[in-house]
């Protein structure tokens, strides 16, 4: 594969990504949908990948090596955590409980529930096996 | 002299350059110490800040001059639906278990953090921001806009929770005698996103793409409903 081939099918598949953004943005501001516009854009994309069938390469490549970035792209809203004025001690304390104890406690419900419907529907499609 | 050295400072010339360097700084400190507690945005961010801090720039001069990383995320978002589409057959063979556990893990994340911090006597805002904890950060930001909740406590808030899993769940489980992989990549996907489809991925192929599958959809999902829950479109 010669490079400049490589670098149109780069180009078409970062063309989609910016199409499928503005898309979903212009749709949510003009039917003023609650829900934001990527995720809009999103939605779009992987109705157009299902229809379509697979995966575009260039839009392949584009989207990893756009989601390996990702940490760049909210750098500047972390930041901001360091800049947070308005929140007393006891609100920072109420956070830190929240989340720590929030995050194990529905990680372990999570875990256990899945683990009690996939052992159900096991058993359910080894019984109509034996029929 | 001064004044436009100042300029410069407060602008993209110099920050994006930063931004760039803290991020590749953050990855390093990532990789070389091998630990989920230093997830790369933890190093980067506060090399940022330091940074800031000691030449005086403003945070919302700061904020200006990174607005290309800031227009970059709308295609992100857009981005999760590869990975989101590649991992589609999976549900259909696992089927509604997986669904199920989706819907509830979606509900029960932030509802959990919020009933503790409601105990705690935490303000508004913290509320608000909590409200977005499952969810991937890019898909988190756009839903923290549109609530109206503060975007930085809401980074705050998911890469501490997705730190706090991938640390802590994959222990947490083998103690519960839980050893399916499938069930610890689901988890983690719902309660640790990013953070914990890497860490998901480390563990193995499968682990990978359960999580990878959990927060895509969990992300979806909670963009579409949180909205409408908080009342943001009146």
């Amino acid at each position: 594969m010669s490079a400049p081939r490589e670098t149109l099918h780069w180009l078409s598949g970062a063309a989609i990504l910016a199409a499928c953004s503005l898309a979903g943005r212009l749709l949510s501001e003009r039917l003023a949908l609650p829900v934001p516009g990527s995720v809009v854009g999103m939605l779009l994309l992987l109705a157009g990948l299902l229809l379509y069938g697979g995966v575009p390469r260039g839009l392949a490549l584009v989207s990893s090596q756009l989601l390996r970035l990702l940490a760049l792209l909210f750098l500047p809203a972390a930041v901001g955590v360091f800049f947070l004025r308005d929140l007393d001690a006891g609100d920072w304390l109420a956070l830190l409980a929240a989340t720590t104890i929030g995050t194990l406690l529905s990680f372990t419900l999570c875990a256990l529930l899945l683990k009690k419907l996939l052992s159900n529907a096991e058993l359910r499609e080894r019984r109509q096996g034996d029929d | 002299m001064t004044e436009q050295f100042v300029s410069l400072l407060q602008g993209p010339l110099f920050i994006l350059p930063l931004n760039v360097a803290a991020f590749l700084f953050g990855l390093q400190l990532y990789r070389r110490s091998g630990t989920a507690l230093l997830h790369p945005i933890v190093g980067a961010s506060a090399l940022v800040a330091a940074v800031l801090w000691s030449l005086d720039i403003d945070y919302t001069d700061y904020q200006d001059a990174s607005g290309l990383l800031y227009a970059l995320l709308g295609p992100a978002v857009v981005a999760l639906a590869i990975p989101l589409k590649q991992n589609l057959g999976i549900i259909r063979r696992a089927g509604w278990p997986l669904a199920v556990t989706l819907v509830v893990g979606a509900v029960l994340a932030p509802v959990v953090a919020i009933v503790i911090a409601l105990l705690a006597g935490a303000a508004r805002p913290v509320l608000l921001a909590l409200a977005g904890k499952a969810v991937t950060t890019p898909i988190a930001l756009a839903v923290a806009d549109k609530i109206h909740a503060a975007q930085s406590l809401t980074v705050g808030i998911v890469v501490f929770s997705g730190v706090v899993a991938a640390v802590l769940g994959p222990a947490l489980l083998r103690w519960l005698g839980i050893e399916d992989h499938r069930i610890l990549g689901f988890a983690l996907g719902i309660n640790a996103h990013a953070i914990g489809t890497a860490r998901a991925l480390e563990i193995s192929a499968l682990c990978g793409a359960f999580a990878a599958l959990a927060m895509g959809l969990c992300g979806a999902l909670t963009a579409l409903a949180l909205p409408l829950l908080t009342g943001a479109g009146a």
